[in-house]
């Protein structure tokens, strides 16, 4: 065991050397089909003429958003965010509607579309390997980088190390961690030596893109009860109005008759 | 007073060629809905993780959705403003509603990817999802057009008891209709306030349910004109124009409060700059705000054209063809983006989606069965018939 309070993962571009081995590992340690992968790679490649190459490789997979945007769309709550970091999903909550996949800025959730309904098509995303780092141990992928690339403990600490690495070499990183504030915090860190974007990475605001859709969520009772009103006052209006009239031409009608 | 104006129909529902298109549709769909319950939904359709929802989200929820509003409008009218004259339109207009209604819970059925958990939506309830909110809201409205409805088949089946019974609720029945509905609509422009990072800043904005919402009553409007139109001409029957005039005369109002709106916060937002520099997006908006709200507010701003059927007919044509244009941008053409390197996941790029002629299918064929359902409802129900002398009156 471990007395992580905050489990959060730390990638550095500049040390990956784009082997995919924590793909492989990762589909071992996850049982995952050959054709399909919760690890991805992206990126510029190798640009350049040699001798003046340069790489620019990001490795990611679920963000672990401290405000996840999957978890605010679900219709019906199959994603969960836990205290201390992971983001996981239920698959026997799931009903297929994909989403969470629209919500995910970063397009993490996958689905099988090669699954009918007997095999049972469901949404597919790393887990951060619970079953790994409650036991002490680093989650597949980072136990397996060669380079260090990827690293693994507690948020606020892998953070600060990000800032002294930036700080030990200004001319090697950008002096920026992306995932420190974007989206309200992730739990995924990048540290890179080329432009975030170039990445494949999105330029997220700092307050989290579902705060808009859940605040007006809340409108909705408001909404609800003031619309009643309203019509209900008009269709009252109405009626009394129309049956004064309708009194008045009888009144009217009995007054002409009288005479 | 109620005038009856409606002639009574007098058509045959033989086996006509229209009738055997139709059932050759729902056929194809049924087949190909067949082999996506069993091989999975990559099998049929062009969908993919880059592209999670696509033309089933954009034909069968947000156009079946918002063509089915005419139905709390004219309840309304007739019920909340009394207005009796408008009576004769309101049992085709529920019927159109009811129907969209339950077209598009059929699809989606074919879009999920576990349909046999439907019942989920009662049990695992997260209500901070608008998803959540339109599923429940599809249901609720469904059940209430269903009561609405229900007069037209009892007297069918000589029950006038029941029928008395609701009508006594109908007023508060046509309240909560036409507040649910308000919900409904305006929560399908909710449903993409959660991604601001993929939809075109052309169209996501905070304020997409009021937009959806403004928009609606106009696509309702001239969607109870197109139907009675066709009705009249397919069943031979009168038709309203003195009805439709005075809906046609409401559609310039509400188009211009969109416009205001729109505009107003494209200007507020600091985003006119995308109004020519988005390329074929900003040519897509242009064609939807040209079609469905620029021409028909001219259009029907003059009194010939709202008094000649064929007029009337052409202009709600506009509306639907550029609201419906706007529902697609919304939900699907403006979720691309010109490069998706800067704002996707890089196996996102060079991802295109064209819908498969399988998956259109689908829509197509469930479709031909709601028009099928309408043909048949408006032969064997007094659907277009003036209420009878019997009954509470209301």
């Amino acid at each position: 065991m471990n007395d992580i309070k905050h489990h959060a993962f730390l990638f550095d571009a500049v040390r990956c050397i784009d082997c995919r081995a924590c793909m492989v590992a990762c589909s071992v340690e996850n049982n995952i089909d050959m054709d399909k992968t919760r690890i991805w790679v992206s990126g510029i490649g190798v640009k350049g003429r040699f001798p003046n190459l340069q790489r620019g490789t990001l490795v990611y997979h679920c963000m672990h958003c401290e405000h996840p945007d999957c978890m605010s769309a679900c219709p019906v709550g199959a994603y969960s965010k836990a205290e201390d970091g992971p983001v996981s999903y239920d698959p026997d909550k799931c009903i297929g509607c994909r989403y969470c996949m629209n919500a995910c800025p970063f397009g993490v959730p996958h689905f099988d579309y090669d699954k009918g309904l007997f095999e049972g098509a469901l949404i597919d995303k790393c887990t951060f390997c619970p079953q790994r780092i409650y036991e002490g141990q680093e989650p597949a992928c980072v136990q397996t980088c060669p380079t260090d690339a990827l690293e693994y403990g507690e948020r606020d600490e892998l953070i600060a190390k990000a800032h002294a690495r930036i700080a030990e070499h200004p001319d090697r990183y950008i002096d920026h961690v992306y995932g420190e504030f974007e989206n309200g915090g992730t739990s995924y860190l990048i540290l890179s030596h080329i432009p975030f974007a170039e990445l494949g990475l999105p330029a997220l605001p700092e307050t989290p893109i579902n705060r808009v859709s859940e605040s007006a969520v809340g409108l909705t009772i408001p909404v609800a009860l003031g619309w009643t009103a309203v019509l209900s006052g008009v269709a009252a209006g109405v009626h009394l109005y129309n049956k004064k009239m309708e009194e008045r031409a009888a009144a009217e009608k009995e007054a002409e008759e009288a005479k | 007073m109620k005038i009856d104006l409606t002639i009574q129909p007098r058509f045959r529902f033989h086996l006509s060629p229209l009738v055997w298109v139709l059932l050759a549709l729902m056929g194809i769909a049924f087949v190909v809905a067949m082999v996506r319950f069993i091989s999975g939904i990559g099998a049929i359709s062009d969908l993919s993780n880059a592209y999670p929802w696509g033309f089933w989200v954009s034909f069968d929820l947000f156009t079946g959705i918002a063509i089915s509003s005419g139905a709390f409008i004219i309840a309304a009218l007739v019920y909340i403003f009394e207005w009796e004259q408008f009576r004769p339109l309101l049992r085709p207009t529920l019927l159109t509603g009811l129907l969209g209604y339950i077209m598009e819970v059929i699809a989606l059925l074919v879009d999920l990817g576990r349909p046999e958990r439907i019942w989920h939506y009662f049990v695992y309830q997260n209500f901070n999802s608008w998803l959540l909110a339109i599923g429940l809201y599809v249901m609720i409205y469904a059940a209430v057009m269903m009561i609405e409805f229900a007069p037209a088949v009892f007297e069918r089946l000589g029950w006038h008891r029941p029928v008395a019974w609701i009508r006594r609720v109908m007023k508060p029945l046509v309240i909560f209709g036409a507040v649910i509905s308000t919900l409904h609509q305006s929560s399908l422009g909710a449903l993409l306030l959660i991604q601001p990072a993929k939809l075109h800043p052309l169209w996501w904005t905070p304020m997409l349910p009021v937009l959806f919402f403004v928009s609606v009553l106009a696509i309702g409007l001239a969607m109870t004109i197109f139907e009675s139109t066709l009705s009249s001409r397919y069943f031979k029957r009168g038709l309203e124009t003195h009805l439709l005039e005075k809906l046609a005369l409401a559609i310039p109002f509400i188009l211009a409060t969109y416009l205001a709106l729109k505009f107003g916060e494209l200007a507020f937002a600091g985003e006119l700059r995308y109004l020519f520099a988005s390329g074929w997006l900003s040519a897509l908006f242009w064609i939807e705000i040209l079609i469905g709200s620029v021409l028909p507010l001219v259009w029907f701003a003059f009194k010939r054209v709202r008094q000649s059927p064929n007029a009337l007919f052409t202009g709600a044509m506009a509306v639907l063809l550029g609201m419906i244009l706007n529902r697609f941008n919304v939900s699907w053409f403006g979720v691309q983006h010109a490069d998706p390197m800067t704002y996707l996941p890089a196996f996102m790029a060079n991802v295109r989606y064209v819908p498969t002629l399988p998956e259109v299918a689908v829509s197509f064929g469930i479709f031909a069965g709601g028009i099928l359902a309408f043909g048949l409802a408006a032969k064997y129900l007094p659907v277009f018939e003036p209420e009878h002398a019997h009954g509470a009156g209301s």
